[in-house]
């Protein structure tokens, strides 16, 4: 009987708290806070303000599927971010849970953490689609959902990502100076694509063609699936360069590793590569740019969670932030890598390496993301 | 002298895993809402009832084939294609939502019938069936809905998914504040849906004859033949119903997400956990012993084991390894009668 009458008086107290109208960001006008870390997507980007509260905050990191180095890292990094002196005093609770690629559990677990009072929520969306429960109780309990990396199709949350057209962009670009600076004007170009159907992947391969077709040399672009995976790149590599004979170019979204090792087993000729930030696609192109590796490594950094902590903090200070903020690319080409800085001869091939953001403050080196002790933050 | 007790007792008697099931659901549910800083609180439980509704469908999906002594591979593909035909048809006129979910529905069911007359009169082993035809329905998933998104509407997407108040709220039903309607008005709609749906659909079907052949070819095909069961009837009963409850997880996975997504991992995942929660609620995998409720509990003891991973502090990384473990002990509960077997043969039960 106990157990029921407190149902019927929380369940009462929701009811009043429910007459309230929806809170929530309001759309003022811009220019944001710190416009150099939290930049506006495009001139169209609207601003958001939430009202300010009083920290230390709760902010939790909801990810969905785990089990690859870059979501492993960016736990790590999300870890070591909340331990920055930085950010260390404003954060009173810090928790992080994966969900697998479980949507009723990722909105779940969004759910759970707005009724445990939490006051910012940062995510991987499992899905683009889907959220507008949650967005709705999250404004009801003015409380910051912050998405990045996958980002969500509304514009009533502030997400955080990457420009990924501009990245394929860039990518198609350098492999083409490259190759005018050689003096090819066409030939056969690889192009390695990531999972298909997904807005990433889709971007990025839209990026790179535009570039080759508005060149206006004969290039004749070869498309194969590599998953951003380095074991089914280098298969489909290999199948490609066994089908194809040789290739002017590699641009390529992810894997990159792969593509590095198909080349040098089949012992193809170094040509220009573009591709992702693994450590170990730098530590080759380091190798190997005398002899015609001509590299551009440009990444979707993990480094992303520790912008959009930043980014929820700031809104609950009070500030003017941005709706969709555009981290700039860290791009390094060969001529720019250097081990220890950019590079780490030392540490694994698979590991991600751009994670500094100095206009951010955002500064977590690869060895301290890699010392970072996994039973202490909690 | 068949009294209450007397029920009850044989009740327990023939259906001890399902008991010691719910009793750990009953353990874990009130140790994590203790925890919770709103614990017992209806927002809680709201939220609990939405995260499970999908899995609990997948599993009592799952339970029906696994009774027959088979394994559905295809439920969570289902699913995935039944949510997937729902953001596409469920919107507009009050009207054509109900058309819509009617289709959901049928389309899900004239699934599971395909998979029962292919096992029957393709004399195949349902698991590859259901593989095959698993791959079949996220095909038609992804070509029914090639991107994610959908149109579901919005006031149904915050009825369904909330209290029975906001429910009454939103369409306007009565005074949602009235006297006699505040002892209810916490009671979340899902768990409503998932419990009435259990109880309207399962249990008359495990009554009729049907389903009781149901039980007695998982526990032994032969005897059910040679007593002249209807054997074809049951199995293709049997698979055309895990399609109906494998649509109900996929109507209301594109209401509470409003949108359809053709997930293949998503798919993949919710066919594994369906297996876990059935063997969780007590059902044999052998055939011939168990049921949907059982499976039901099984899945809420699934998901309130990865709810404590945001009231307590485990490392991130570790979640997966603790979730294993803990699921691994929970099962083991159920073999611990193996311990106490008077005869051996019993252990081939």
């Amino acid at each position: 009987m106990k157990l029921k009458a407190l149902l019927i008086t929380t369940a009462a107290s929701v009811l009043m708290s429910a007459g309230v109208s929806f809170a929530g960001p309001s759309v003022v006008s811009g220019p944001g806070v710190e416009a150099e870390c939290f930049a506006p997507w495009s001139a169209d980007t609207k601003f958001l303000q939430w009202p300010k509260k009083e920290g230390p905050y709760k902010v939790a990191v909801v990810n969905g599927f785990v089990g690859n180095t870059w979501r492993i890292q960016m736990i790590k990094t999300a870890k070591a971010y909340a331990e920055d002196p930085a950010v260390k005093d404003k954060i009173s609770d810090f928790k992080v849970v994966s969900t697998g690629t479980d949507a009723p559990a990722q909105l779940g677990a969004i759910e759970d953490f707005i009724n445990q009072g939490y006051d910012a929520i940062v995510t991987i969306a499992v899905a683009p689609d889907g959220f507008d429960r949650v967005i709705r109780l999250a404004d009801k309990n003015d409380v910051v959902i912050v998405p990045f990396d996958n980002v969500l199709d509304t514009d009533k949350v502030m997400q955080v990502n990457e420009n990924q057209l501009q990245m394929g962009q860039m990518w198609g670009q350098f492999a083409l100076d490259e190759l005018h600076a050689k003096g090819v004007k066409g030939g056969k170009i690889l192009e390695v694509r990531g999972l298909p159907g997904n807005s990433v992947d889709r971007d990025r391969s839209i990026g790179i063609n535009e570039v080759f077709e508005k060149d206006g040399g004969d290039w004749e672009m070869v498309s194969v699936v590599g998953n951003w995976d380095d074991g089914t790149t280098q298969k489909v590599v290999a199948d490609a360069i066994a089908v194809h004979g040789q290739f002017e170019a590699v641009v390529g979204q992810g894997g990159s590793n792969g593509v590095i090792q198909a080349l040098e087993d089949a012992g193809h000729p170094w040509v220009p590569i573009a591709g992702e930030s693994e450590n170990g696609f730098r530590k080759a192109i380091a190798e190997h740019s005398a002899d015609g590796l001509k590299g551009i490594s440009i990444g979707q950094s993990p480094g992303l969670v520790a912008i959009a902590m930043k980014a929820a903090i700031s809104a609950l200070d009070g500030n003017v932030m941005p709706q969709l903020i555009s981290v700039p690319l860290p791009v390094a080409t060969y001529k720019e890598l250097k081990d220890g800085e950019n590079y780490w001869s030392d540490l694994p091939d698979n590991f991600f390496t751009v994670n500094e953001f100095p206009p951010c403050g955002v500064n977590i080196s690869g060895p301290a993301i890699m010392a970072q002790d996994e039973s202490d933050t909690n | 002298m068949d009294t209450f007790a007397n029920k009850l007792s044989t009740s327990f008697r023939q259906s001890r895993g399902f008991y010691g099931a719910l009793l750990l659901l009953i353990v874990i549910y009130a140790f994590y809402n203790i925890l919770h800083p709103r614990g017992f609180s209806s927002a809680v439980l709201v939220q609990n009832a939405n995260e499970t509704v999908a899995i609990a469908f997948l599993a009592m999906a799952q339970t029906v084939p696994v009774l027959l002594g088979g394994l559905d591979l295809s439920v969570g593909a289902v699913m995935t294609l039944t949510s997937c035909i729902a953001s596409e048809l469920v919107s507009g006129s009050p009207v054509e939502i109900l058309f819509g979910m009617f289709v959901t529905l049928l389309s899900g069911t004239a699934f599971g019938l395909m998979n029962g007359l292919i096992v029957v009169y393709g004399r195949l082993q349902p698991i590859i069936v259901t593989l095959a035809t698993g791959a079949i329905a996220i095909g038609l998933a992804l070509f029914v809905r090639p991107r994610p998104g959908g149109d579901i509407d919005g006031d149904l997407n915050w009825a369904v998914t909330n209290s029975l108040w906001d429910f009454v709220d939103t369409y306007q039903l009565f005074d949602p504040d009235a006297t006699w309607f505040a002892p209810f008005a916490w009671i979340p709609v899902p768990l409503i849906m998932m419990f009435a749906i259990a109880i309207l659909v399962w249990l008359p079907f495990r009554k009729s004859v049907t389903g009781r052949t149901v039980y007695a070819i998982g526990s032994a095909e032969g005897a059910a033949y040679m007593s002249g069961l209807p054997i074809n009837r049951a199995k293709i009963a049997a698979f055309a119903l895990a399609g109906f409850f494998a649509s109900c997880g996929g109507l209301y996975l594109a209401i509470q997400t409003s949108s359809g997504n053709a997930d293949v991992m998503q798919a993949g995942a919710y066919t594994l956990n369906s297996i876990a929660a059935v063997v969780l609620g007590g059902t044999s995998l052998l055939g011939g012993v168990g049921g949907a409720v059982a499976s039901l509990v099984g899945a809420c003891i699934l998901r309130v084991i990865s709810f404590y991973f945001r009231i307590v502090s485990i490392d991130p990384l570790l979640q997966p390894l603790i979730e294993g473990i803990v699921l691994l002990a929970a099962v083991s509960l159920g073999a611990l009668r193996t311990l106490r077997v008077k005869n051996r043969l019993d252990l081939f039960r």
